[in-house]
């Protein structure tokens, strides 16, 4: 799978038309939206594709979030359209994204500190097993599913059972892209995974992001650090003032030129757009 | 390493506050270390244990029930009302009563929830109005029930053996249920996640408002139920009972390994804070001291057993 889809970001990157390689994953046609009279998003095209990395970069207020939201459930586009798989989606909620396979790691949210690692890892899943007429939690398989699970996707932890505060923050981010990975997810939103992160956290969490686009899920990267997602993304695309400025494959664009796009937006703007 | 694996436990810093109390009280007195004894501390300890059990799962869930004492009270009261001066059927009246508390601490919940406010500030409020509205009722005056009332005696008015009151069974089979909830069932994990960081888990799909409204009832309820214990042992309930009953709960749950801001605790470590505090009262009057010490020696213990938990933590995370 993953050779198609590279074949495609470089045939054609805009095209999102049926038959150009593999089918996309989820696409935003078209999306606006707006907060009285702020405009934060006009009409944005996105298209996510299976074992793609999709950089989403831009400056703060640059609309970024908002898109989130929209493919995420929590808002909904006050014009445009969502298509998972190919079908027409409206989320009334952010479940329903996530019953769709839609799975988002924040930040500063990904983990509970206070709980053991395979305690977050089955928060809101947790396997049980019947003792008579009730229903209590299934410790073991808690422990040695999350072990394994972790293990597969090579991040090595002491025990399961250990506190999820003794782990540093890339390996945190590391077991939630794995809890993702493993309940189904198939695509993985990565809010600024990597922005509290030492260089050396940061290489690792990439390696889990490209082990995670090996498997097939697309992933979109936010992040307003250029050069963290410049080495596994796949596609670039530049949000600014609530407009798309730029969408690239990787191989058409440099990170320099990249650079200078976010830092001038404008002029380079109206290039990219006539192309 | 067994012995790390045992120091890493939430209860050990209250396992040795009770081991130092015991050893205090019987090296002052002998006849400490009996059965008698005994029994009349976990009898003690079951009323305070019951609330602290309640108001240590609601901690762990993030939120505060200072309203504990006055809903004992109440529940206390209207329960001996309903009996004696309404002549109702008494297990008519235990279920309405109960009922009742399972209401003030829904009410606890829904104002807190909805008015986005710290419990802390909704429940003091709802210490003072349940409290005032208790003294108005009785005007001040404790009720007493004078018959044998069946229901009464299983409540707390029997002894199972030698000293040791019905009421301690019960507290121990509500321990074992809280205990087996919080640590073995899917509802205890949300319990653990809304408190550890109730934004985290709702994003993963924990019902968070409902975990912390279930709690604030169960916290209400177990409240009611104490003072439905007290009634039972002592034939009497009075409307200025329980005053200090919120903070000895507080106390008996952060000994017990619980933390004040939610996410962490254990209701082992709640029991045994109940034991500790209910040994330290019966070992006062024991060696014939002023039962006006029994606060200082609390205060003392739970400062003392809180350092050590967090000394331990320490020892424990360097070591790893």
């Amino acid at each position: 799978m993953a050779s198609v889809t590279q074949a495609s970001v470089a045939s054609d990157y805009t095209d999102c038309a049926p038959g150009s390689g593999a089918p996309p994953l989820m696409e935003g046609i078209g999306l606006c939206k707006r907060f009285g009279k702020v405009i934060a998003l006009e009409r944005v095209d996105i298209t996510i594709r299976r074992g793609e990395v999709t950089g989403l970069v831009g400056d703060n207020g640059a609309g970024k979030s908002t898109l989130i939201k929209i493919l995420t459930g929590v808002y909904r586009p006050d014009e445009g359209e969502l298509r998972f798989e190919g079908r027409k989606v409206e989320f009334a909620s952010p479940k329903d994204a996530r019953r769709l396979g839609i799975e988002t790691v924040y930040q500063d949210l990904a983990l509970i500190e206070s709980m053991s690692i395979a305690r977050n890892f089955f928060l809101g899943a947790e396997p049980q097993r019947r003792v008579g007429v009730f229903r209590l939690l299934d410790g073991k398989k808690m422990r040695v599913v999350t072990e394994e699970a972790l293990r597969d996707i090579g991040i090595r932890v002491r025990s399961a059972n250990d506190e999820v505060s003794v782990l540093s923050g890339g390996e945190r981010q590391a077991i939630a892209i794995g809890r993702t990975m493993h309940f189904g997810g198939k695509l993985l939103i990565l809010d600024e995974p990597t922005s509290a992160l030492s260089v050396h956290e940061t290489n690792k969490v990439l390696t889990y992001i490209d082990e995670a686009r090996k498997r097939g899920l697309a992933i979109i990267f936010i992040t307003h650090n250029l050069y963290h997602v410049y080495p596994v993304a796949d596609r670039i695309v530049v949000l600014e003032h609530g407009r798309k400025v730029g969408d690239f494959g990787k191989d058409e664009i440099s990170v320099e030129e990249l650079v200078q796009i976010v830092s001038f937006g404008a002029r380079r703007v109206e290039s990219g757009e006539q192309r | 390493m067994r012995i790390k694996a045992l120091l890493g436990h939430r209860e050990v810093g209250v396992a040795v506050a009770l081991i130092v109390v015991y050893a205090v009280f019987i090296s002052m007195k002998r006849e400490f270390l009996s059965a008698g004894t005994l029994g009349d501390i976990v009898t003690v300890a079951a009323e305070l244990g019951t609330v602290a059990v309640g108001v240590s799962f609601l901690m762990i869930a993030g939120e505060m029930d200072l309203s504990v004492g006055s809903n004992f009270a109440l529940t206390g009261m209207l329960l001996a009302m309903l009996v004696t001066r309404l002549s109702w059927n008494p297990y008519l009246a235990f279920a309405v009563v109960l009922a009742c508390s399972a209401g003030i601490g829904a009410l606890n919940g829904l104002v807190t929830l909805s008015a986005r406010i710290p419990s802390f500030i909704t429940t003091l409020g709802a210490m003072m109005f349940w409290r005032g509205l208790a003294l108005y009722l009785t005007q001040g005056w404790p009720i007493s029930v004078f018959t044998d009332v069946p229901l009464l005696r299983w409540l707390g008015g029997a002894k199972v053996y030698h000293t040791f009151h019905i009421s301690a069974a019960w507290w121990l089979v509500i321990g074992a249920v809280f205990w087996v909830v919080l640590q073995k069932t899917a509802y205890g994990n949300w319990v653990f996640a809304t408190g550890g960081k109730r934004a985290a888990a709702r994003a993963l799909g924990v019902p968070d408002t409902r975990v912390k409204l279930v709690n604030f009832v169960l916290a209400g309820v177990m409240a009611g139920l104490a003072g439905c214990f007290q009634l039972g042992r002592m034939g009497s309930m009075s409307p200025v009972w329980g005053q200090d009953l919120p903070l000895e709960a507080i106390a008996a749950a952060v000994v017990g390994g619980n933390s004040l801001t939610g996410g962490v605790g254990s209701i082992l470590g709640a029991m045994l804070g109940a034991v500790t505090m209910a040994s330290i009262r019966i070992g006062l009057v024991m060696v014939g001291a002023p039962a006006y010490w029994y606060m200082a020696f609390v205060g003392f213990i739970v400062v003392a057993a809180v350092a050590l938990n967090v000394r331990l933590g320490e020892v424990i995370s360097w070591h790893r």
